[in-house]
């Protein structure tokens, strides 16, 4: 997944999904020491005090533990973890449904478009 | 900080600027944006004593600069200030004899981290290296805040791209940066804060995080809404 920054919302919180979406897709897993502040700032061409506000922010939501002197990591609570998926999950779900509903599209008739997509995509749905 | 306070400057029959106020805080990025003519350099120039006001005053950190000529300021001009027959190591020496700031060890870092030879004559380097020889003299100096005028005015994407990269380097960490610049696409997320000027007026001052969170909108959107009505 290519990270692509929007000018209009907060980059910060950009920054914050961007790790969930990570962690979610296993590309970034359960302890793993993720860049420091300054690194994250050169690479992504931004704010470094932004980036201090984004791992801020991650770490109130314990989805990074920092200890004093040390590189943060990724949160090994699995609690934590299953928590980040089921809210990307939840999240997607909810905008999906907001359009379709938008366009008036009944439920069973949204399941009829989810199940042609599954298949298309060659995924199971049972 | 630098406490801009009010200033108005008069050129021949003309107010260039018109009640200026803003700040530039240690440890953030701000940037002066406008349309050309607005009055942006001016102010640069006001605040490292180039050129007079009417009325107002400029504080750093607390103290006047009509009191007393701040040298805890450094300035990166648009333009190379250096004569075109000194080679870059002599400009350097220039720098060590005249200024009590002057970082050698930083001056030969940045070198480093540009990548530049230091052998080469001022008047033989391209637009984009001569842009860069003015940042290592300006950052070399240990200065709190680091003023700079259009820094990425009519150099290529390379030099581009790694002047960009300045601005989240140890070499700007802890200072307070104020730069102008009329290509804000290339700033637009490495900006703390953004003071719009039209036709020497503030019309706008923005923590830009804090304004994507309130308003959804870019610092172009911003511009626009200035210029455009």
């Amino acid at each position: 997944m290519k990270f692509e920054l929007n000018n209009r919302d907060p980059i910060y919180l950009q920054v914050v999904m961007y790790f969930k979406q990570q962690i979610a897709l296993g590309e970034i897993s359960a302890g793993m020491e993720i860049p420091s502040r300054r690194e994250l700032a050169t690479m992504l061409n931004i704010n470094p005090n932004t980036v201090q506000k984004a791992y801020k922010e991650m770490e109130d939501q314990k989805l990074i533990v920092t200890e004093r002197n040390f590189p943060s990591k990724v949160t090994t609570n699995e609690e934590v973890l299953q928590k980040i998926r089921k809210d990307l999950i939840e999240e997607a779900t909810v905008q999906y449904v907001e359009t379709m509903k938008r366009i008036a599209i009944s439920f069973d008739e949204v399941m009829d478009e989810v199940k042609k997509a599954y298949e298309k995509k060659g995924g199971k749905h049972d | 900080m630098i406490d801009v306070k009010g200033i108005s400057k008069k050129y021949l029959f003309k107010k260039v600027l018109k009640d200026v106020s803003f700040t530039v805080k240690k440890g953030e990025i701000t940037c002066l944006i406008g349309v050309n003519g607005t009055g942006k350099s001016t102010t640069l120039k006001t605040i490292t004593n180039l050129t007079p006001f009417n009325n107002g005053d400029i504080l750093i950190d607390g103290i006047s600069i009509k009191k007393k000529r701040s040298d805890n300021i450094s300035f990166v001009p648009d333009h190379m200030t250096m004569p075109a027959n000194m080679k870059i190591r002599q400009a350097f020496q220039f720098m060590k004899d005249f200024y009590p700031r002057w970082n050698e060890e930083r001056a030969a870092e940045l070198v480093d981290y540009m990548n530049i030879d230091v052998n080469q004559k001022i008047g033989a380097l391209s637009k984009g290296n001569a842009a860069k020889v003015s940042l290592i003299l300006g950052l070399s100096l240990n200065t709190d805040y680091v003023l700079l005028d259009e820094p990425f005015s009519g150099i290529d994407l390379f030099a581009k791209e790694k002047i960009r990269n300045l601005f989240s380097s140890h070499f700007i960490e802890g200072r307070g940066i104020l730069l102008t610049t009329h290509e804000i696409e290339e700033v637009e997320h490495l900006l703390d804060r953004v003071v719009i000027l039209n036709d020497g007026v503030i019309v706008k001052d923005f923590y830009t995080e804090q304004m994507r969170m309130e308003e959804g909108k870019s610092v172009i959107d911003q511009l626009r809404e200035v210029y455009q009505g």
